[in-house]
């Protein structure tokens, strides 16, 4: 790779139509080996790119900041169904041949929605790359919506969300206890969408989203592995350079929830062989200075078979087959959840009771010093699996970027975990983990 | 001894893989889930460490430890921090060489396996996969799930899991992989320093039947309350690893149903969203084993999805595949390859297979190759000698009495049995 600067002059030269002219942000180092470096297109596309010819793969994501927490009542599900929608049809492709385009290359095509982003990937052999570029730039612009694929789509949604709520007993509790832990804040609905509102959409609603949302200046560009800097940049101008830098969302601050002073409880009916447990305690954002130490105090309960609470639910007391702890990585407060699945014919107030216990337990005395060293160890290798492949490293940069601001603090994360203190743990448990401040879901078993 | 290394230095982490050629099928009739039950067992830690402390022991060098078993083989694998590998060998030696076996661990380790029995109940497209193995191959051994059931579980004592252990697996010829951050000559010098006794016993081949099929279009309806959509399978016999039609249907199954670009995902989900998904999945063992189509659409319209793929089915098998989906297939299969091995511990995975499970080297080696050279007839003459469309086995997790009627009305149904999903 030549000096960014270079490189930019270069790629500039000749350019007079503002939106295309780069300009260098600035470079990271990512890990020992690695930089990842910003670019900034004229009509204000961020670009990040990380060279590393590891495997003759390249990853290429598009990551948008708009999610659920952007929709409003009456109109829930429809950043996911855009997703979907952005498959299809372009002025320049027509229906069906992005797929094909995508899958000939050998590239594996997909995306994700949630509550904060959504983002689209691509992970191809490297000589694909020329390809990408293309067809996003081309549908993050020339999208055709029309009625035949807005009503299809909509029922594979449909059908999506009864594969994934209404005929899975998690899903259902987890859409239940978001929808009783907050009251306010756009959080409080599921990103599929309630039911009745995907079914309302009309072409008109996703012309508007698109309009508002899929715009360069809300977009993320990351390009990870195995590519020529200078092309893949030479590239991105010549495909998105023509785009207007005009269209974006005023984003507006969601209402903020009010703090919760009593527990709340709800139970579930469900045909389902075994009870569980699911508990949602509020808890702070991604970037909060205190969700370190709350990582670390979920993998001393939850991390694994050494954790405490599944040596003692599922090896010594039996009364649980797994336990399962994690915290919501959001731009703003949402929730830590844990699950308890019980095993057949045992109680849920003998499982609340040792939870609670084991909680208060941490809040007051805080892990070990061997708990800790465990917590960080096991924190270090999720992350190095995380960057074994070059759409994992996409995914980390592209997430980072959207929700801490910063595509580089990936790693920081990571030494921001090695700085907290069995003090620190013992601070977020009795902060964050208090009974006033949870939401429970019990789930029953339905006789049939 | 097998040693097989894929080296590199990108990230600081090592995987490492002690596999051998014994599972489920190795269990005796009535105690099925013996090979599973034994390898969990060893995965609780070696003579001279209780359970907690072999679980402390390992959380704390940032490594994990999973014991996997299927139909041949039995995988111990592992993940750790580089700067802990000596230490995790020394582990993993202590499990695969003198695993504790512990009455009172087994007697824990078995009633969790009974109520991961039950557990998985909530689950439609495990119970679907599951049940549907069960109705193709009936007797037959490729039928048995890997984890038993309550019954066969229940004749399973320690005793039986040491005898397996002592028979199948303590002298056995292991084959060891080593992936990530570490030279060939240092993998090498630490497997032979830990496991000097690897491969002392040569692998017999375990000897499995032919499997049949059945004749006729056969349901199975498995009943649960409350279903709003149905997890449907329908299939009937795929290939043989070393089938000289397996790698023509591979690419004909990939055209049919293997992408997103594919008939299947095309006119059921684009066209009619009528699922979220649909694909079809070619498997190969060392006898027949499935072939399968997989879609999940709504209870109110089920049948008919159904009705379509076999419509799709019998075309795809009399009527063959285009050149130009011959060409998108064979690009797709070729491109997407680099996938495959991407990881060092793909790698390793791609050269164990070969190991373990006699599948050839040229299938790995060449596998370009082997795709590029498929014809278009060879394509349809394979799916047509392998795939039937007149022996299906129709597999729908649904309520029954919202779907039973109209799936009886298939065309050419000859049985349709309900059993209830939570039968045991």
């Amino acid at each position: 790779m030549g000096a960014p600067e270079v490189l930019i002059e270069r790629l500039n030269h000749g350019v007079r139509k503002r939106n295309a002219r780069w300009t260098f942000v600035g470079e990271h180092a990512f890990g020992d080996a690695l930089s990842l470096r910003r670019f900034r297109l004229g009509n204000g596309l961020t670009v990040l790119t990380l060279v590393d010819r590891s495997a003759p793969t390249v990853s290429y994501h598009t990551w948008f900041r708009v999610g659920s927490r952007h929709e409003r009542p009456g109109k829930t599900g429809l950043a996911h169904l855009f997703e979907h929608l952005m498959f299809n049809e372009t002025t320049n492709h027509p229906p069906g041949e992005f797929d094909r385009l995508m899958e000939r290359a050998g590239a594996e095509a997909n995306a994700a929605t949630w509550t904060d982003w959504t983002y689209f990937y691509e992970n191809a052999p490297r000589d694909a790359l020329p390809l990408l570029i293309e067809l996003e730039a081309d549908r993050m612009s020339n999208l055709v919506l029309r009625v035949p694929q807005v009503t299809s789509e909509k029922e594979v949604v449909v059908n999506e969300r009864k594969l994934r709520v209404d005929d899975d007993v998690e899903g259902r509790a987890l859409e239940l206890l978001y929808a009783s832990a907050f009251r306010r804040h756009p959080y409080r609905w599921p990103t599929i969408g309630w039911m009745k509102d995907i079914r309302g959409f009309t072409v008109q609603d996703c012309q508007a989203f698109y309009r508002t949302h899929y715009a360069p200046s809300n977009a993320t560009l990351v390009i990870a592995g195995d590519f020529e800097e200078r092309k893949a940049l030479s590239l991105v101008q010549k495909y998105y350079g023509g785009l207007s830098g005009a269209r974006g969302p005023e984003h507006s601050t969601p209402s903020k929830e009010p703090s919760q002073r009593a527990e709340r409880v709800f139970e579930l009916a469900a045909p389902t062989p075994t009870e569980k447990l699911l508990i949602g305690y509020r808890a702070p954002s991604f970037s909060d200075s205190d969700t370190p130490a709350l990582v670390i105090a979920n993998e001393v309960l939850f991390g694994g078979h050494s954790s405490r609470l599944y040596r003692l639910f599922c090896l010594d007391e039996e009364i649980a087959l797994s336990v399962r702890g994690s915290i919501s990585p959001f731009i703003d407060p949402g929730l830590f959840e844990m699950w308890i699945f019980l095993r057949e014919g045992k109680e849920k107030a003998k499982a609340l009771a040792l939870l609670d216990r084991e909680i208060e337990r941490l809040g007051s005395e805080g892990p070990t010093l061997p708990e800790l060293e465990k917590a960080i160890n096991q924190l270090e290798l999720s992350f190095l699996h995380s960057m074994e492949t070059a759409g994992g490293k996409a995914e980390q940069i592209g997430f980072y970027e959207t929700v801490a601001l910063d595509g580089a603090a990936v790693f920081d994360r990571l030494a921001g975990y090695r700085e907290v203190t069995a003090d620190d743990v013992k601070h977020v448990v009795a902060k964050y983990l208090r009974p006033s401040r949870r939401t429970r879901v019990e789930i029953l078993r339905k006789a049939s | 001894m097998s040693i097989f290394v894929e080296t590199s230095d990108v990230l600081p982490l090592v995987d490492l893989e002690i596999a051998l050629g014994v599972g489920s099928l190795q269990d005796p009739a009535g105690q099925e889930g013996l090979a599973q039950l034994t390898g969990h067992l060893m995965r609780r830690g070696p003579r001279g460490l209780s359970q907690e402390r072999f679980e402390d022991r390992l959380a704390s060098l940032g490594a994990r430890l999973s014991v996997q078993v299927s139909m041949r083989s039995t995988r111990v694998r592992a993940t750790v921090l580089r700067r802990h590998l000596e230490p995790l060998l020394d582990l993993l030696a202590g499990v695969i060489w003198q695993p504790a076996l512990r009455a009172r661990d087994f007697a824990k380790l078995k009633r969790q396996a009974r109520a991961a029995l039950i557990a998985r109940l909530d689950d439609d497209e495990t119970l679907g996969a599951l049940c549907y193995r069960e109705a193709l191959f009936g007797e037959h051994p490729y039928s048995r799930g890997l984890s038993g059931n309550a019954q066969s579980l229940g004749r399973i004592g320690v005793r039986q899991v040491k005898d397996f252990y002592a028979r199948h697996i303590a002298n056995g010829a292991f084959v060891i992989g080593v992936a990530g951050d570490v030279t060939e000559s240092e993998a090498r010098a630490l497997v032979a320093s830990y496991f000097p006794r690897i491969g002392r016993r040569k692998r017999k081949s375990s000897d499995v039947p032919p499997t049949r099929v059945r004749r006729g279009r056969h349901v199975v309806i498995v009943d649960k309350p409350e279903r709003t959509q149905t997890q449907l399978f329908i299939g009937t016999l795929g290939a043989r690893t070393r089938d000289r039609n397996l790698f023509p249907l591979i690419v004909s199954n990939t055209a049919f149903g293997g992408t997103f670009s594919g008939t299947l995902m095309q006119q059921i989900r684009a066209v009619r969203g009528w699922s979220y998904g649909a694909y079809s999945r070619l498997l190969h063992s060392r006898q027949r084993d499935a072939w399968y189509m997989w879609t999940a659409p709504a209870a109110e319209y089920s049948a008919d999805c159904a009705a379509l793929q076999l419509d799709l089915l019998e075309h795809w098998v009399e009527g063959g595949i285009k050149k130009a989906e011959l060409r998108f297939a064979q690009r797709y299969l070729i491109n997407s390859h680099c996938f495959d091995r991407d990881t060092p511990s793909k790698r390793l995975e791609a050269r164990l297979d070969v190991e373990l499970l006699g599948i050839p080297p040229s299938y790995v080696e060449k596998y370009d190759q082997l795709v590029a050279r498929v014809t278009r007839k060879q394509a349809n003459e394979a799916t047509r000698a392998r795939i039937s469309h007149r022996d299906l086995t129709i597999v729908a997790v649904a309520t029954a009495s919202d779907v039973a009627s109209s799936f009886e009305r298939l065309p050419g149904v000859k049985s349709l049995e309900v059993v209830p999903f939570d039968r045991g």
